[in-house]
């Protein structure tokens, strides 16, 4: 289920959401009662604890105000009396307003209740002319999102009055306070444009926009090109920034002073907006500083509420399958199968976990189906295993050796790279739509020969696999055409057999590495795929795109088998975990999620990029997640608790490549800065301290060690690195389009 | 940059646009495409808007048929993606099927023959080595295609000749609505020659193109054109598409 609050208004979600802000009010209460001499009769009616008789009483008044509006006088008379409410009740909540509570002196529990009660009637005593189509904001707002709450040209008056009250609070409140002006600022300026306001509109922006955050103004650029209703249709970023709410964590003492100020005013309008629009996830304990919240917001969608990172995920690895490996050469290994124990120098699997016990981090190994091993499959990973032990072990005195392949003449037309697992292998995707394959060993390409000279090999012979290889068009590289647009993603599978390519046309191709030729088109984005990936035991992949929501495939199937849909706008990033079961998402709503591969929930949601993601790396070990982004900060994540644990600072343009090596000891991250910088991954992982209370109010506190952990920077002449890939002894091969200006 | 004195007023307010929207950096082409993107789409706005005028018999184009114009444009060209409601509601129907189990050792994974691209849609016809048996006719098929009209060879007696017709119709020409005719000779019926057709298989081509070709019956079967032969389809049953 995704995680922000979706779809239209309707009359239930309206009231179902309502109450949970109410519970947080009455949970409080019901600790302070004591105090609390209800004065005025209504309020009798309705007792501290009653949350959802609370809800209902709304209910009752809204309906009741609705009969009214529209003269149905006798149905009132019935429901009123059947509802056993007295005229003077209901009255009395209309008239109160928000100044009701004055009277009581209670501070603030009596206060707040009348004003919950209150609140949907609050609007009908404005002392300031009111158009009367809105000044119903309780049954307007159930209906509608896009009710206007209020005269437009004071809306500037509200707004300046709020800005007002948020300077002249403790400084310990102030920053958690000043999170609600973005989002206050965006309803109310498209409420005034979608309402027909344009002139107000403008004149709001204007006085306004220059207080907002800087890492906003992207947004605001936006918003500032867009006056009229029209200009609203289309945008569907936009369209659902507006019927999703915005989350702000704001502890509670923070809260409270800001529901007391809202309700001592006459005007509500803020208040109206933000229960509308906003979601405030309360929580007990410090407020924030303003570097903690500096550091987790900037998405779209404001921050993650707590529960929605709280399901259980297994970051674990999937245990190794248990293959002899022969120390001693193939031929001796031919002799030695018939398990003659005499020279049998056999070595089990020292890679895969000793221990029998399932590692309780770690998924089922049947818990989504995954291909089993076939002999060359085993062969790849003895191949594998063998290299590892010649792996050199890097570290912060022992830093890796870069190699960069330079594209020339592409004319800043490469679009997207991938190496093959043992690097033997590598493939450009280009913007005029060909995808190019290219041999890095000496080892030339071939494909099969054709059907006719096929027949003409003898099939017995031993080198079968080498005979059906065509030496006469062997070449260096090979041009696969297909697309209509220019190509954003390849992936190698990890049997080498197949690659895949995904492309502004909306389709993703597999092609075959064997004959040179595409097998399939999948269609099923119909906007351009920005990013696609082979999951890492081959068969399932994942693509992600323009329209908003990532699509997990298999081969054999030629639609999605699972659509990951959340994201505010274009998904430009898909990663699979090293297990397979999850796959995170980076997109251009600056916010990374990680869905589950089982059942297509979102599990987490980790914000705190200013800018849109554009390339994820995991941990080989799967704990932890790298994103890289548009403004240039690689953000480290704790899968397992959902938390930032780490920033890296030091880009100053996107970074476009990320990736760790192969035992997780050093994460490279290359950007369009013409650089590669080494940090020290061991070290920033080592540092993270995640006791009780961070875990569950989601606070962090992050060291600003970018400095120490960096290791190393590189600069190529002018040639921004797309593509980054640690070889499997630990050589880290960097890729880019050579850029001449 | 050009000097804004020689820079024309259209493109002077292009790039105050793009001042406007934050972009610094941009090639100078960039100008150049957005003055014709707006040209172009501002004039088929208001050709759309004089046509919904005069339908509507209005004597000059106002607001509504201008907004009746962008509307029916946005619906066509512009179109985005769908919405989030949507897209959540069809991802929680697709996400509640399991995913399915994986058949063992079934050789390459691809979807069903028909949703890959691995079938060729075209086929070769095959070396013509039979002879007609009525000696030294050489008949040709008559061939109207639309305004093109073939020329027929005559038969000589004793004297291949050998004629592509098609040669006219040198690439795949798109039929679509075109009717043709292929009128053959009737003396050809008593030769055992039969015309092979082109199987096309339309989903895998798309479009209406059809691969037209010429069978040229020849009583000398070492012409070398025999293997660049192509074969006239029998247009009759395909008029509709």
């Amino acid at each position: 289920m995704a995680a922000v609050q979706d779809g239209p208004m309707e009359l239930d979600a309206e009231k179902e959401t309502k109450p949970e802000i109410l519970s947080d009010g009455t949970s409080n209460l019901s600790g302070n009662t004591a105090s609390g001499t209800l004065s005025s009769s209504p309020l009798t009616a309705a007792p501290a604890g009653g949350a959802p008789k609370m809800e209902n009483q709304q209910t009752l008044i809204a309906v009741l105000q609705f009969l009214k509006r529209n003269k149905l006088t006798d149905s009132v008379e019935i429901l009123r009396r059947e509802a056993g409410l007295g005229e003077d009740q209901e009255d009395s909540q209309a008239t109160d307003g928000s100044g009701g509570g004055k009277g009581d002196g209670d501070g603030g529990d009596a206060h707040s209740l009348l004003s919950r009660v209150s609140i949907t009637s609050a609007a009908a005593p404005q002392n300031m002319p009111v158009k009367r189509a809105d000044d119903q904001p309780d049954v307007s707002v159930v209906l509608s999102a896009y009710s206007q709450q209020g005269d437009p040209s004071l809306y500037q008056v509200y707004y300046s009055g709020l800005k007002n009250f948020i300077e002249s609070v403790l400084d310990c409140h102030r920053a958690e306070l000043s999170q609600l002006f973005y989002p206050l600022f965006v309803h109310m300026y498209l409420e005034l444009v979608y309402n027909n306001h344009e002139n107000e509109a403008k004149a709001f922006f204007e006085k306004f926009s220059g207080d907002q955050e800087c890492y906003y103004q992207d947004d605001l650029r936006i918003l500032c090109g867009l006056t009229k209703r029209e200009h609203l249709k289309g945008n569907e970023v936009l369209l659902d920034f507006r019927t999703s709410r915005f989350v702000l964590r704001i502890s509670r003492d923070s809260y409270q002073l800001l529901k007391r100020h809202l309700q001592e005013r006459h005007n509500n309008q803020i208040w109206n907006i933000i229960q509308e629009h906003l979601y405030i996830d309360i929580f007990d304990g410090m407020p924030r500083s303003k570097s903690q919240i500096d550091s987790m917001s900037g998405s779209l969608a404001g921050e993650a509420k707590r529960e929605v990172n709280k399901a259980k995920v297994f970051y674990g690895l999937l245990k190794e399958p248990e293959i002899e490996v022969p120390l001693d050469d193939e031929d001796d290994e031919a002799e030695n199968e018939e398990g003659k124990p005499k020279k049998k120098k056999t070595k089990k699997d020292s890679l895969g976990s000793k221990s029998k016990k399932q590692d309780p981090n770690a998924p089922q190994q049947n818990r989504i189906p995954l291909p089993e091993l076939k002999d060359s499959d085993k062969l790849d990973k003895i191949m594998y295993m063998k290299e590892s032990t010649k792996r050199i072990r890097l570290g912060p005195e022992n830093l890796p050796s870069i190699c960069f392949y330079t594209f020339l003449n592409a004319y800043q037309g490469l679009t997207a790279v991938d190496f093959t697992d043992d690097s033997s292998l590598l493939a450009g995707g280009f913007a005029d739509s060909t995808v190019r394959v290219w041999s890095v060993t000496p080892k030339k390409l071939r494909k099969v020969k054709s059907a006719a000279d096929l027949n003409n090999i003898d099939k017995e012979s031993d080198d079968v696999l080498e005979r059906i290889m065509d030496e006469k068009t062997a070449s260096e590289s090979k041009i696969l055409y297909g697309h209509s647009g220019p190509v954003y993603g390849v992936s190698f599978s990890p049997d080498r057999n197949y690659l895949l390519s995904s492309s502004e046309d909306g389709t993703v191709r597999l092609w075959s590495l064997l004959t040179f030729t595409c097998l399939v088109g999948y269609k099923g984005h119909n906007y351009p795929v920005w990013d696609t990936q082979f999951s890492p035991f081959g068969y399932y992949f994942v693509s992600g795109g323009h329209d908003r929501v990532a699509r997990l495939w298999a081969t054999d199937h030629y639609q999605p088998l699972r659509i990951f849909a959340g994201h505010l706008a274009d998904v430009t990033c898909t990663r699979f975990h090293p297990n397979s079961n999850y796959v995170a998402t980076g997109s251009t709503d600056r916010t990374v999620r990680l869905w589950d591969v089982l059942n297509g929930n979102c599990v987490r949601i980790l914000t705190g990029h200013k800018g849109p993601v554009h390339s994820l790396a995991f941990s080989p070990n799967g704990k932890f997640l790298a994103s890289g982004s548009t403004d240039g900060r690689v953000l480290l994540w704790d899968i397992g608790h959902g938390l930032m644990i780490g920033e890296l600072k030091g880009h100053t343009d996107t970074i476009y490549a990320l990736k760790f090596s192969r035992d997780g000891e050093i994460l490279a991250s290359g950007s369009m800065d013409n650089t590669v910088r080494l940090w020290d991954s061991m070290k920033a992982f080592d540092e993270v301290e995640t006791d009780d209370f961070t875990a569950t109010t989601g606070h962090i506190h992050l060291p600003d060690n970018s400095q120490e952990l960096l290791l190393g920077m590189y600069h190529s002449k002018s040639t921004p690195v797309t593509h980054l890939h640690f070889t499997r002894r630990n050589l880290l091969l960097a890729a880019g389009g050579y850029n001449s200006q | 940059m050009a000097s804004p004195k020689t820079v024309p007023k259209d493109a002077q307010v292009m790039m105050q646009i793009l001042k406007d929207m934050g972009i610094t950096e941009y090639e100078p082409r960039v100008i150049n495409q957005m003055l014709e993107f707006t040209y172009r789409y501002v004039t088929t706005i208001i050709e759309d808007a004089k046509i919904y005028s005069t339908h509507a018999k209005k004597s000059n184009v106002d607001a509504d048929d201008v907004r009746l114009a962008i509307q029916c444009r946005v619906d066509q060209s512009f179109t985005s993606p769908p919405p989030r409601d949507f897209l959540l509601d069809i991802a929680r129907q697709k996400n509640q099927t399991p995913l399915p189990l994986i058949k063992p050792y079934t050789g390459p994974r691809l979807p069903p023959d028909r949703y890959c691209l691995t079938t060729p849609n075209y086929r070769l016809k095959s070396l013509q080595k039979k002879v007609s048996s009525s000696a030294g006719r050489i008949t040709v098929p008559r061939l109207s295609v639309g305004a093109v009209s073939s020329r027929p060879s005559t038969p000589t007696l004793g004297t291949p000749s050998v004629q592509t017709v098609g040669t006219k119709v040198g690439t795949p020409v798109s039929l679509s609505g075109q009717r043709f005719t292929v009128q053959i000779p009737s003396s050809q019926a008593a030769s055992v020659k039969s015309v092979q057709n082109v199987l096309i298989n339309p989903s895998l081509i798309g479009s209406k193109n059809i691969l037209i070709t010429t069978n040229m019956v020849s009583q000398n079967s070492s012409s070398d054109s025999s293997s660049l032969k192509r074969k006239h389809e029998d247009e009759d049953d395909y008029d509709a598409l």
